[in-house]
């Protein structure tokens, strides 16, 4: 069953364009030159209940407007949207309060006070019943291990234990839906691998439909099956995440610090060099490659070494140059 | 519908506890508005001392008359001062950043979390400054004052009060359509000292015009005190009422479309 569905979703902003200088600027007291900016445009999506779906592209590409539509805060321009069987800008209560959403820049927590605080604000937004807060907080502070922080004031939690207590407090009423919204966002690996390990957890064991916006390519090809990329406001690609990068993943990144300057370090053939110093280099090398270049590397004794995936741009490039649109 | 008031209620609790803790962890922050307001509030009445300290009438009222005209002011000020004001300004705040997002996901009335989530014990003495002032008025009018009457008084002090709190969240909710309140808080702070000082029965022409029907500051305090010295009509109890009824349908109508209109910014 499917719980969003969009056809010809389609978003346009106005903006306005300043002509230059002071008297460009008079000018426009009286007349005003606007532009039209699709953020979304014609845009359809299908999710069925339960699945755990990826969002991604480049900055700008429309992926925040999208799920500010999904969740009510903003109206589409035109199209058609139902999410749980509801048009989400009429704002409706029963609607809101089957969703939930986390948005990785803005917090829902009261930084002065403690979770704790913040939760028994919601346990009464959300109405819920004494013993069902008690049970749902309890399954989440120990799924997260964050027990022992629950009474300490917010501000002084780390990012990684913040964003913890924002998925608590997200999770508290049980949703059918969580829309995430570049959920580690500044996070260190560790602290983003949790938080990946425990929404693969919440979407296994409580059937909660996830859709997840990053740009982080390592958060989509950990947690969702299938995922969606967009670009300038528009669909192109939707279906299997792991098709998505054997099809256009060519090279990966990878990072590695040295206590001593490394000699005689030689790099395979298509390799490029993004930052080199004495003691670090960056470089992408072909993805069939990451194994023998590991190899070589080891040899120089580094001090840390990290694989990272492709940034999503150039993803979208080839997808664009092979001109597979959806 | 029941059930959707017995959850506000909860909800409002919650927040005005969430509120005190909050105030509560800084003793300055809990202690230092008892001083500032109550200080803010010996310079209105010494203000008002020097106006009135060589007018002796304005129309049909004498100095009691103005004593409860400026005591109901007060009120009405403190009222919102300790529930509603802090909150309510950061409305626009909250629409040009984008705050206001989380705000539009909740089943709650955003409104409803604005108005009590920043709520100011801090003003708490004005209001028993303002009932004093009110008392002490009440005893020096020249007009009698009976029961009836301070039923009255009482109804249309909730009336104004309602009022107040939709002219605060008209000016602030014109950010939802402009990106500047084009200063209009400005022009409420100018009409809430103007009418702070001298009664409605002081306006005639246009300013009459502005003070009782576009920014109706000047009944907002006239008509509790006209009702309580028995000068209310019933033409004038039913402009107090199409006053509020125009203004209540203007917020709500304001508010459902700016919510609409709303585009959140970017991230």
């Amino acid at each position: 069953m499917n719980i969003i569905e969009a056809k010809n979703l389609t978003k346009t902003y106005r903006r306005f364009l300043k002509p230059e200088g002071l008297r460009g600027s008079i000018k426009s007291l009286w007349r005003r030159e606007y532009i039209q900016k699709d953020a979304v445009s014609s845009l359809n999506l299908s999710v069925a209940e339960g699945e755990l779906i990826g969002l991604i592209g480049p900055n700008g590409a429309g992926k925040t407007t999208l799920t500010k539509m999904f969740t009510g805060i903003i109206a589409p321009t035109s199209g058609e949207l139902s999410v749980l069987g509801y048009y989400p800008n009429d704002l409706k209560n029963e609607f809101k309060q089957q969703y939930a959403v986390v948005m990785g820049q803005k917090s829902q927590l009261f930084f002065e006070l403690t979770a704790n605080d913040t939760l028994h604000l919601f346990k009464e937004i959300y109405g819920l019943s004494e013993s069902t807060f008690r049970e749902t907080k309890d399954y989440f502070t120990n799924l997260f291990q964050v027990r022992h922080l629950m009474d300490v004031q917010v501000r002084t939690l780390s990012l990684g234990e913040r964003m913890k207590m924002e998925l608590i407090v997200a999770l508290l009423h049980n949703p059918r839906i969580l829309f995430l919204d570049e959920p580690t966002i500044g996070l260190d690996a560790i602290a983003s691998r949790q938080i990946r390990t425990f929404l693969r957890q919440v979407n296994r064991e409580r059937g909660t439909t996830i859709l997840l916006t990053s740009h982080y390519m390592e958060d989509i090809k950990a947690l969702c099956p299938r995922c969606v990329v967009i670009n300038h406001g528009k669909k192109i690609y939707d279906g299997s995440t792991e098709t998505l990068f054997e099809n256009y993943q060519q090279n990966k990144r990878i990072s590695a610090t040295f206590p001593q300057p490394p000699t005689d370090l030689s790099l395979p053939d298509g390799a490029q060099i993004i930052e080199q110093t004495p003691y670090k280099l960056v470089f992408q090398t072909p993805k069939e490659s990451v194994a023998s270049v590991l190899t070589d590397l080891m040899q120089h004794n580094p001090a840390d070494i990290s694989v990272e995936e492709e940034e999503i741009g150039a993803l979208v490039e080839r997808i664009y140059e092979e001109n597979k649109t959806v | 519908m029941l059930a959707q008031h017995k959850k506000n209620i909860r909800v409002i609790k919650e927040l005005i506890r969430l509120r005190f803790q909050k105030i509560m962890l800084f003793r300055l922050s809990f202690f230092g508005p008892f001083f500032v307001d109550g200080s803010l509030f010996a310079v209105q009445l010494l203000v008002f001392r020097a106006v009135y300290a060589n007018v002796d009438r304005i129309g049909s009222w004498g100095r009691g008359e103005m004593i409860l005209y400026i005591g109901s002011f007060s009120l009405l000020n403190a009222v919102s001062m300790v529930i509603c004001f802090f909150g309510l300004n950061s409305i626009p705040y909250k629409i040009k950043n984008g705050d206001m997002d989380l705000y539009l996901t909740k089943p709650v009335s955003p409104l409803l979390r604005f108005t009590f989530e920043q709520v100011n014990p801090g003003s708490i003495p004005l209001i028993l400054m303002s009932l004093c002032i009110i008392a002490y008025g009440a005893a020096t009018a020249e007009h009698s004052i009976k029961t009836a009457q301070i039923a009255a008084y009482i109804f249309w002090l909730a009336v104004m009060e309602i009022l107040y709190f939709e002219m605060e969240v008209i000016i602030r909710a014109l950010t939802f359509f402009f990106v500047t309140d084009a200063r209009l808080s400005q022009l409420e702070e100018a009409g809430i000292d103007l009418c702070m000082k001298l009664p409605g029965i002081a306006f005639y022409g246009i300013y009459k015009v502005i003070f009782y029907g576009l920014l109706p500051y000047g009944i907002m305090a006239t008509l509790p005190v006209q009702s309580l010295v028995g000068e209310m009509s019933l033409p004038l109890a039913c402009f107090g009422l199409l006053v509020l009824a125009v203004f209540t349908a203007l917020t709500a109508v304001l508010w459902k479309t700016g919510i609409r209109h709303y585009n959140s910014a970017s991230s």
